[in-house]
């Protein structure tokens, strides 16, 4: 949920502007910034099997990179609303930008240095300036025309965010996957030789980011030397009374709410996390091979958020969630069951009950709140932990039971999602005063 | 007997030929690697990592291959037509230790470095170098787990060795390695029973059988490669043996093995070896010898590791899941 724009209004005309006419450079750089982000987060899903590679880790070891990722995330969704709505729209974008390049420039030492943690460092420097961006970002790009064109606005730049996922894995699979030392070849190597394939390997994993860095910093400084007048920010709504916790808090749809999108985002980084060390370790697929399952993956995602809109047209939005979140467990079941090919294509499968949760949830969540929306919307995005911690999880299970065994993790997560689903047929809510509901 | 494989390859060396010894596409080095069959899994893999090196490496890769394993007149012309088309250097698993001796002389007496990969030339030193698996060391540890996995079974040990074929160097320094790793001589009385089975699957299924109907107590099961292995775990299973009171180990680390016999629990370990490294190793060797560097020179081990489902106390081994990751075909 984003607060409506406070642009002047101005003399409606028959079909409202897309952009202003002095914002449009500024609306066409800030959708390079939803493409970027995307591509740092899934290029990220990529990096868990790669440095289990390089530094010869356990998957729960491996599974840290998520853990600093979506922690950031989780830590700076306050502060970064306050930042927007204390130094206004441009200060956080820039501040975001800024923080993540920052994020993007560390991966040097931490190549240089050979030391994980400090790619876990660089990995949350990166994702906190990454979460101030698109807290500041979505809201910016509402303000950046006519109230009526905003939803249209906002939708063309978070239409970038799949295509910058897309390059993200594509990076991963084109420039640092294929080029890894293979295992077997480590297995002849002196340790001045492994030593050596790690700085090459490392090297290459330093390539991208730089790039994403360089990108951010252009970015930073197309934004920072641009003029551009944009109104106030609104209150970010964060100032919220007990009485406005208690009411979420007594709200049962809005509290299993919070809990099933925890359980949504985790199931989604676990899933995307391990499909390509599904791929290798279970079908054995080469590093090179086996990314382009995850690509497969995001592509069934994006598809099927298109199908999943029209479905939503003709069945009631928690009757799908339920068919879906069931769907998505029997695909975990086939892959922990199934440990071949079939395994593989049910996990890539699990993408097309992915791809309507998050708003579905987020919509069922905050239906008749009102008011308190503004403040439950929070709660929503900061359920994203389930990101950094159910991953650990899902890498110990893998550790002690098998690859394919780890997919239980997911399963029980979409099982979850399934039973709010069933909650919300099962139950009925009181109305709200008309005007006062979130549609 | 087919020639179309060998014509294939030999279609790359007319090209060569007619390049006045320049790989065609601009590289500066041009490399042969002559495998003995078309299909096996295993020479497929080593094919596909040579290409990918010597892509990598701006190095031209000419290839010829048998129709079976002991072919060995394709191997012989497919030598002398890259030793005439002007290759620095070739690979070759000899399909004949002895009778492919002859050419690999030719060859190098025109300049061509040779390597030997996966199988030796007999004598050794009729090549520059030889690139493959310690046999010895694999069978070595697949012994050791044999014995970890007996002794944890608190049984007395049954053995039966179900090797490969006489005068065969591979399958000699595999048994003599596993019987080292075991801690028992071939004439132990534990061991009640050794056939030949070529490597083949029914071979060993009837011979595993043969040795079950004489011997029913046999509680450890070596076998020469994962094809053998998969015809005696047949043969346990027709007898009612139940396998979780054998232990039955292997050599090679065939994905096809690693991700059936050994996830199932029907193989208990196998030790796997990398073709890729010969690939590999050898078109980087054979590329730096012709740009001025060192001539490759001795053995180099291309390296085995242990993989067992279940570990045994005191062997270290590897999982499934890396087993997967590295098997080859």
């Amino acid at each position: 949920m984003t607060a409506g724009p406070t642009v002047p209004e101005a003399a409606a005309p028959a079909r409202a502007r897309l952009v202003a006419p002095d914002l449009r450079l500024p609306f066409v750089l800030l959708v390079l910034c939803f493409a970027a982000w995307g591509a740092a987060a899934n290029l990220t899903d990529v990096l868990v099997g790669v440095f289990r590679s390089i530094f010869d880790m356990t998957n729960f070891q491996a599974s840290l990179v998520q853990f600093a990722y979506y922690g950031a995330y989780f830590l700076l969704a306050l502060p970064a609303a306050l930042i927007t709505s204390r130094f206004g729209y441009k200060a956080g974008v820039l501040t975001g930008l800024g923080l993540a390049a920052a994020g993007g420039v560390l991966f040097v030492p931490a190549s240089q240095l050979l030391v994980y943690e400090w790619f876990l460092l660089a990995l949350f420097v990166l994702a906190a300036g990454l979460s101030i961006l698109e807290t500041s970002a979505n809201p910016m790009v509402i303000a950046m025309g006519e109230e009526s064109s905003a939803t249209r606005r906002l939708n063309l730049a978070q239409a970038f965010n799949p295509v910058g996922a897309n390059i993200g894995v594509a990076l991963g699979a084109l420039l640092i996957l294929p080029y890894l030392t293979t295992e077997a070849a480590k297995t002849i190597m002196s340790e001045d030789d492994l030593l050596a394939s790690q700085e090459r390997d490392l090297a290459l994993v330093l390539g991208p980011y730089l790039g994403i860095a360089a990108v951010l910093l252009t970015i930073w400084l197309l934004i920072a030397l641009t003029k551009m007048r944009l109104p106030t920010p609104p209150d970010a709504g964060l100032n919220a009374s007990g009485n406005v916790l208690g009411r979420l808090w007594a709200n049962r749809h809005y509290r299993y709410g919070v809990g099933a999108q925890f359980f949504n985002v985790a199931a989604q980084t676990c899933v995307w996390t391990f499909t390509i060390i599904y791929a290798q370790d279970v079908v054995g697929l080469s590093s090179g091979a086996s990314g382009w399952f995850l690509q497969a993956s995001l592509i069934v995602f994006l598809v099927s958020r298109f199908v999943m809109v029209w479905l939503l047209g003709l069945f009631r939005p928690t009757l799908l969630l339920l068919v879906m979140a069931l769907f998505g467990v029997a695909c975990c079941v086939v892959a922990v069951l199934s440990p071949n090919i079939v395994g593989l294509l049910a996990v890539v499968a699990i993408s097309a009950s992915l791809s309507l949760m998050f708003p579905t949830i987020y919509g069922v969540a905050l239906q008749g709140l009102g008011e308190d929306a503004k403040f439950g919307a929070a709660g929503l995005v900061m359920a994203i932990l389930g990101g950094a911690l159910l991953p650990m999880a899902h890498g110990a299970v893998m550790d002690v039971a098998g690859t394919a065994a780890g997919y239980v993790v997911p399963g029980v997560c979409l099982a979850l999602v399934a039973c709010y689903a069933l909650f919300d047929l099962r139950t009925t809510r009181e109305q709200v005063p008309a005007g006062r509901g979130v549609s | 007997m087919s020639t179309r494989p060998l014509a294939c390859g030999l279609l790359g060396l007319l090209a060569l030929a007619t390049s006045a010894g320049c790989g065609s596409d601009g590289s500066d080095v041009t490399v042969g690697l002559i495998t003995k069959q078309e299909e096996n899994p295993y020479w497929v893999t080593m094919r596909d990592v040579a290409q990918t090196t010597a892509d990598r490496d701006g190095v031209e890769l000419v290839t010829a291959t048998g129709t079976s394993d002991v072919d060995v007149d394709s191997q012989v012309e497919a030598l002398e037509q890259m030793t005439a088309a002007g290759v620095d250097g070739i690979l070759i698993a000899p399909t004949d230790s002895e009778a492919v001796v002859p050419a690999i002389e030719a060859a190098r007496e025109a300049g061509v470095v040779v390597i030997a990969v996966d199988t030796p030339t007999d004598p050794t030193d009729a090549v520059d170098a030889v690139f493959s698996t310690d046999n010895v060391e694999a069978g070595r540890l697949v012994g050791e787990f044999a014995r970890a996995g007996v002794d944890e079974l608190g049984a007395e040990p049954v053995v039966a060795l179900l090797d490969l074929a006489p005068g065969i160097a591979s399958g000699e320094e595999r048994l003599e390695g596993f019987l080292a790793g075991f801690g028992v001589e071939q004439d132990d009385p534990a061991v009640v029973g050794r056939v030949d089975t070529e490597g083949d699957e029914d071979l060993a299924r009837d011979a595993m059988a043969g040795l079950l109907a004489e011997e029913p107590g046999i509680n450890v099961v070596y076998t020469v490669n994962e094809p053998a292995a998969a015809g005696a775990v047949a043969a346990l299973e027709d007898a009612g043996v139940d396998l979780a009171e054998v232990v039955v180990v292997s050599v090679d680390g065939g994905c096809e093995a690693v991700r059936g016999l050994l996830r199932s629990g029907q193989v208990d370990a196998t030790a796997q070896q990398y073709p890729e490294n010969m690939a590999r190793e050898g078109v980087l060797a054979l590329a730096e010898a012709a740009r001025g560097g060192e001539t490759p020179t001795g053995y180099l081990d291309t390296g085995v590791r242990l993989i067992a489902g279940d570990p045994v106390q005191g062997v270290e081994s590897e999982s499934i899941e890396f087993g997967t990751r590295n098997c080859w075909g």
